[in-house]
């Protein structure tokens, strides 16, 4: 094959901010398909391109925009795009996904990949088409909430099918957790892509394209998609998929005593039923929205009396109410509000405010350390002005807006343990002391702290014979157990990059097990006219993973990285049904590193 | 016709997706013949496409490409047409779109639609219906393109269901604020 024609778009667009040029280039198809797309093959150009030791807020640092080869297909729950770069908030690999309408119309631009170097000499945003870019000022969109701009663009072009990814003021001002959002309320979250955007001068990408996706073998493709399409609406989780998202989980972790609650001191929550993700569809939601030709429908629109926005996902709900000690729903929906359209992650910005109410609360900071700032759980009136100065760098905003990894440098070695993160970046709410396997992928993720480069879902499921049969120990389905997990993480780090390079959703491809090896081939090679197979994906996706490990290296990353923060090892939660458990993170870590025939140095 | 329920659409575009699939066996929302739109600002997400107005505004085909078929939706004869475009410029809602050599407005699939089958949300149905003047939306999106059309009638038709929206929230909210 000399060009990718079905599915892929086949080609790259290059953009350079400094000179306003770019440049249109055909992929080789025979690179496309040792990555398939979507995240690993961002993780190839970052891994070929970058000088690692460049400055993530400089003009070197490449800034990679990609869908995958059936983004915006008939397949469902495939509307992810990924953006990678250097990150600025932890200095290794830095990539964030988002889901909404933005991926599905970077693919009808026929780019599959968008590289944006250089710095711009004054604010501009990027409108890209079938024919390439042009550079377009808008010193007027300066401090322009994200909804904002996007409908400023769209009026400006007068066009309404144009998608907008773009930063709001917390980019702009290149805090180091800001995010990228798109269609509204959508979040590129982690690792800070929004301050490498904003040190570009790019307020936004706005894309529009008129290209038509094609697949190879059109009914075979059409079949297959109506068999996951079944899988999905046939799946037991699907009513309540449907009617709470992911803010199930308040209640579903609250349960069994993992719930993060006043920054990880306690896994239960006794006034969960407050901002649990029930209440907020009782009385807050009006509809529910849905990412590009998904049939779960499982975001949420929600009415209050002052804010209305889309979402809240569980990790924002929970960063706003239990993780901070507030029993306010309504605020927590307006700090979804305030930071999408700031473009703020709420992970890494509520780490840094609660890692500050626990050691003010413990003396361990003191409220002249940081120019008077008090907080305490539960303070709404204090977290809503704390989070205006980190968005503006107001003052004490300045310091907070470097997260709380950099924030606690400052401060003695009892404070810094009291970060919660791995490699930088700020740990998910979900406490690994009662899920012992993602626990381990927090701890070797190559993006830092997260969940989602494994999502081993399957050790909450409790299916001990499958567990046995799959991964040679009960145990791998039971989620205090230590033993199994490197074995379970080893397959689902495989199946999570899986649905990355097809920009699928997790909670669908992952979490509701509808994505194997062997179906995923059958879909590419009927997709993309590629031929792959379920052998040769394993390989891909295997050889992605060790691409991670050796950019992360070329980091100065190395195996004393791979840990857990202090509390998870040594500390046991107080109460609740996780009551007891610690985590014996080396164990797990050393059987991974075996099972990867990696050397331990 | 094909009816909107705009308080049960979620934005998703499986409807535009499967227009454009099972019409022409690509993808491409220019190739559907509704199209969707997202008011990012204000929450509305909807498919606008031909209501069957009373006016039939886009029926001014110089060339007599026009017709209408059985189920009163409009028929473009693809040899006639000169793609001059007039019909696209008539219609108040933006529902009638060129692209590409070919005129793009709603055939109901034969009497089949696949839009309909693709919404597992049944925000879009096939049904009878009162046909709607669009005389007021006419007078008011003179000048505008077809996609500004569509997005002043979606705008428009979301108004009601933000009323709805807000006279619903706040009213349990201060239900609750009297209970505690």
């Amino acid at each position: 094959m000399t060009r990718l024609r079905y599915g892929y778009g086949g080609r790259l667009l290059r953009v350079n901010l400094t000179r306003r040029t770019f440049e249109i280039e055909e992929i080789d198809p025979g690179w496309m398909k040792s990555v398939i797309g979507g995240r690993a093959a961002n993780t190839r150009r970052l891994d070929e391109e970058l000088d690692p030791g460049c400055d993530p807020l400089g003009p070197d640092n490449p800034l990679i925009f990609g869908v995958g080869p059936l983004t915006g297909s008939l397949l469902p729950a495939s509307a992810y795009y990924t953006v990678t770069a250097k990150s600025p908030l932890t200095g290794i690999l830095g990539d964030s996904a988002a889901g909404g309408q933005f991926g599905a119309e970077m693919k009808m631009t026929g780019f599959d990949q968008i590289i944006i170097s250089g710095r711009a000499d004054a604010w501009l945003y990027l409108w890209i088409t079938d024919e390439g870019v042009e550079f377009i000022d808008c010193p007027g969109y300066a401090g322009l909430g994200v909804a904002s701009t996007t409908s400023s663009i769209r009026k400006a072009h007068r066009d309404y099918s144009v998608q907008v990814a773009g930063i709001g003021a917390a980019g702009e001002n290149e805090v180091l957790y800001s995010a990228i959002v798109s269609s509204g309320n959508r979040v590129n979250g982690r690792t800070g892509m929004g301050a490498v955007m904003g040190a570009k001068r790019l307020k936004a990408v706005a894309v529009r394209g008129k290209r038509s996706l094609e697949v190879a073998d059109t009914l075979g493709f059409l079949e297959q998609t109506r068999n996951l399409e079944r899988a999905i609406l046939e799946h037991c989780e699907y009513d309540k998929r449907y009617r709470l998202g992911t803010t199930m989980l308040m209640q579903d972790l609250n349960g069994i005593g993992i719930l993060p609650t006043n920054h990880f001191q306690e896994g239960v929550c006794d006034y969960v039923d407050e901002v649990s993700g029930q209440t907020l569809a009782e009385r807050y939601k009006v509809k529910n929205k849905a990412c590009y030709n998904c049939n779960l429908h499982c975001s949420r629109y929600y009415v209050t009396n002052e804010y209305e926005a889309e979402g809240p996902e569980f990790e924002t709900l929970c960063s706003f109410t239990s993780r901070l000690g507030c029993r306010d729903l309504a605020f927590a929906l307006e700090m979804n509000a305030v930071l999408n359209q700031a473009g703020l992650d709420s992970i890494s910005t509520a780490e840094v405010i609660g890692w500050i109410m626990e050691c003010q609360e413990k003396g361990l900071v003191k409220p002249e350390d940081l120019d008077g700032l008090e907080l305490r759980w539960g303070d709404t009136e204090a977290v809503r002005s704390t989070v205006d100065m980190i968005i503006h760098r107001r003052d004490l905003g300045d310091r907070l807006a470097q997260g709380a990894t950099r924030l606690s440098r400052d401060f003695g070695e009892e404070a810094q343990k009291l970060v919660m993160q791995v490699k930088g970046l700020d740990i998910i709410c979900g406490d690994p002391r009662g899920i012992k396997a993602y626990g381990l992928t927090y701890a070797i993720a190559s993006r830092g702290a997260d969940h989602l480069r494994a999502e081993p879902y399957f050790e909450l499921t409790d299916l001990q014979d499958e567990a046995r049969e799959r991964f040679g120990t009960e145990k791998a389905a039971m989620r205090m157990e230590e033993e199994g997990k490197a074995v379970l993480v080893t397959y689902s780090e495989k199946i999570a990059l899986l649905t990355d390079c097809l920009t699928m959703c997790k909670n669908i491809g992952l979490c509701m097990d509808i994505l194997d090896l062997e179906n995923a081939a059958s879909l590419l090679t009927a997709g993309t006219g590629v031929d792959y197979t379920a052998a040769s994906l394993e390989e891909v996706l295997g050889e992605a993973v060790q691409r991670d490990r050796r950019l992360n290296r070329r980091f100065g990353i190395r195996r004393a990285d791979d840990t857990l923060p202090e509390r998870f090892r040594k500390e046991s939660l107080p109460t609740g049904p996780t009551q007891g458990s610690i985590v014996d993170i080396e164990r797990m870590v050393e059987e991974y590193y075996r099972l990867h025939g990696w050397e331990d140095e | 016709m094909i009816r909107v329920d705009l308080s049960r659409c979620t934005g998703c575009r499986r409807c535009e997706a499967a227009c454009a699939f099972f019409h022409t066996g690509r993808i491409n929302p220019e190739l559907a013949r509704l199209k969707v739109v997202h008011l990012y600002e204000t929450g509305i997400d909807g498919p606008v496409v031909c209501q069957q107005c009373e006016e039939r505004f886009c029926m001014v085909c110089p060339e007599n490409a026009l017709s209408l078929g059985s189920n009163g939706e409009v028929i473009c004869s693809p040899t006639v047409c000169t793609l001059c475009g007039a019909c696209e410029k008539a219609c108040p809602i933006g529902a009638v779109t060129q692209f590409q050599g070919f005129v793009y407005i709603c055939d109901l699939c034969g009497g089949d639609p696949k839009c309909v089958k693709a919404c597992t949300e049944k925000a879009i149905l096939f049904e009878e219906g009162e046909r709607p003047s669009f005389e007021n939306i006419h007078k008011a999106t003179r000048g505008m393109n077809p996609q500004e059309r569509r997005h002043f009638y979606l705008s428009r038709l979301g108004q009601k269901l933000r009323e709805e929206w807000a006279a619903r929230s706040p009213a349990e909210e201060s239900q609750d604020l009297d209970k505690t």
